[in-house]
């Protein structure tokens, strides 16, 4: 004979598939939610390491490169140059923003990178039959007669609002002024798909600061013998300015831009853990009540509270099972699906999965402890 | 003596609203007899089957049942019916979503037989009850009758000592309430197992070998 509690899921088949398609989705929103803070992650510290520099600097009070409003004077262009251990002509000024391209009358999102060209903070070179990069500027120290042609290099993942690629040719508009895509990098994205447009720095100073000749941080290496950890010290003792190192940036930037925004997505997924819970509880314990007369024969043929408790257990722990794992096959094939980077991690995805399966067999043993109300007596008669 | 009953007593309620439904009743059952319990309805013969069958514990008195004096505070009660207790009850109480044979075996499982002899046992219950061609089918494919055939089939599957049966043929007509009592004076006599039945069944006194009378939870005459 096969499983009674089989039999009876097979009876109850519509209860049981709107239970598991109830865990499936709250499995998958988890791991989803969890997959998006991941990518987020990995995302916002791509563009950082991609540098390779380990010295970034930014105004004195703003919290770090990327984390409070920060404008530098180019003084400090010099200054850092001259420290002791900082590697000798790899400081790089560079801006670094949000902003609202207009494309085809639609604005989109995407991060502005301006730099000097050759330095750190930018591609080298486009794809290859993709265009060319900026025309530079001409002096390595900024100057404000010192203009270079509006021209941008976007990343390859850029679309028009309709969705098409932007050709080589094509025109962007940024604060008002017009720039003239000349090609595209297979670049890095940061939080959220967020495309990098590349350009001169002076050009970012014209568009975004009104020409003016600040910049937002400056990036730097080391010499190999010197720590990075001591130069920052030094460094922040000027006063005006300050230094973090790659790691300290990276910890700032994950607490600013995931980690801080992301406290509500994490009591969410808290959240759905309950509602799991709850679903099968409710399910569960209803269930049990509308098998009373049932309970109760079997009670009364002489089936013990553990041998019910167990028959309702077997269904809670299989009903758990096929939604975990359907749950987590289709986190991940939504993860392929998604509009944005979703990055669903194999560890964490087995701490849900056993964290989930506990909270729904936990709720389904909860309820079907109401077991031990039922009085065999019911079947005598058949009322509740 | 299978059955041996001193100063049975169940009240329900509290207060002002409290029932006496079984009111120092004592008695006794001998092996093999058929016992027809009738009386009015709410007399108190479920609440004394019940607690003659171990499903209720009784507030006064003392049950020993096949010789064993019954420790409601310190034994498993699931254990004495399993073992020694056959019901059979009015509306049937047929798993629905089980054939007639799984109906029986799952009584045997619970019982502690095998899978192998359990199906093979409740084979056999079932072709002596008359349903050799409905093994398979569920109790929404049964008649009333056949519904009680099977439910007398599950209360003989773990060779009880003893059978109650509240009501048997309350939900049956006439010609199926006779064919049912030809089955219990069958299982009688093939099966020597002691029943006891509750019942507004008149006909059924002629082949009983005792019939007790309750009223308002006493053994008015026996």
């Amino acid at each position: 004979m096969t499983h009674i509690f089989l039999k009876d899921m097979v009876y109850r088949r519509t209860r049981v598939v709107m239970t598991t398609i109830g865990i499936v989705v709250l499995i998958t929103l988890i791991l989803l939610l969890g997959g998006i803070m991941n990518g987020m992650r990995i995302q916002v510290q791509q563009y950082i390491r991609s540098t390779e520099a380990n010295l970034w600097i930014s105004a004195e009070g703003s919290g770090g490169a990327f984390t409070g409003f920060s404008l530098l004077v180019p003084e400090y262009l010099v200054f850092i140059n001259h420290t002791k251990g900082v590697k000798r002509n790899s400081v790089s000024p560079l801006i670094f923003a949000h902003a609202r391209p207009v494309i085809n009358g639609k604005a989109t999102k995407s991060i502005i990178v301006g730099y000097k060209q050759g330095k750190l903070g930018g591609p080298t070179q486009t794809i290859p039959n993709q265009g060319r990069m900026f025309t530079p500027s001409q002096y390595d120290d900024y100057r404000p007669e010192d203009q270079p042609p509006a021209e941008v290099v976007i990343d390859e993942k850029m679309r028009t609002p309709s969705g098409r690629k932007i050709p080589i040719g094509g025109k962007i508009y940024i604060g008002g002024k017009e720039l003239n895509v000349v090609g595209r990098t297979k670049s890095l994205m940061f939080v959220l798909d967020t495309p990098l447009l590349f350009m001169d720095l002076r050009t970012a100073q014209e568009v975004l600061l009104k020409n003016s000749l600040h910049v937002n941080m400056m990036i730097a290496k080391t010499e190999p013998d010197y720590s990075a950890e001591a130069l920052v010290e030094e460094l922040d003792r000027n006063g005006m300015i300050e230094a973090k190192t790659l790691d300290q940036t990276l910890t700032s930037i994950i607490e600013n831009y995931v980690d801080e925004p992301m406290k509500a997505v994490q009591f969410l997924r808290v959240m759905l853990w309950l509602a799991a819970g709850i679903i099968v509880t409710m399910i569960t314990y209803v269930t049990t009540l509308e098998k009373t007369r049932e309970i109760g024969t079997l009670k009364a043929i002489g089936a013990s509270d553990y041998y019910i408790v167990m028959l309702i257990l077997k269904q809670v722990i299989l009903m758990s099972s096929a939604g975990v794992t359907l749950g987590v096959f289709l986190a991940f094939l939504a993860a392929n699906l998604a509009p944005i980077f979703v990055k669903i991690d194999l560890l964490e995805t087995s701490v849900v999965a056993i964290i989930s399966f506990v909270v729904c067999c936990s709720g389904g043993y909860l309820a079907s402890r109401k077991v031990l109300d039922v009085d065999p007596m019911i079947a005598f008669r058949g009322e509740l | 003596m299978i059955v041996q009953a001193k100063g049975l007593t169940k009240r329900f309620g509290e207060g002002l609203a409290q029932i006496v439904a079984v009111d120092d009743v004592s008695l006794t059952i001998e092996t093999g007899e058929l016992v027809i319990v009738m009386g009015d309805s709410g007399c108190g013969k479920t609440t004394l089957v019940s607690l003659l069958g171990c499903i209720l514990t009784p507030d006064n008195g003392q049950l020993t049942l096949d010789g064993q004096v019954i420790d409601y505070a310190g034994q498993d009660l699931s254990q004495v019916r399993r073992q020694k207790i056959g019901f059979v009850f009015q509306l049937f109480n047929l798993i629905p979503y089980l054939s007639a044979l799984e109906n029986v075996i799952i009584a045997m499982q619970i019982g502690g037989f095998s899978r192998f002899e359990a199906e093979k046992r409740a084979k056999d219950l079932l072709t002596q009850v008359g349903l050799a061609r409905r093994l398979d089918h569920r109790p929404a494919q049964l008649s009333g009758g056949e519904k009680q055939r099977v439910s007398f089939a599950r209360a003989l599957s773990n060779n009880p000592k003893i059978i109650f049966a509240d009501e048997p043929t309350a939900n049956l007509d006439s010609r199926q309430s006779d064919n049912l009592m030809n089955l219990v004076r069958q299982l009688r006599q093939e099966q020597q197992t002691t029943i006891v039945i509750v019942t507004h069944y008149q006909a059924l006194q002629k082949d009983a070998d005792r019939v007790i009378y309750m009223q308002d939870g006493k053994i008015l005459t026996d």
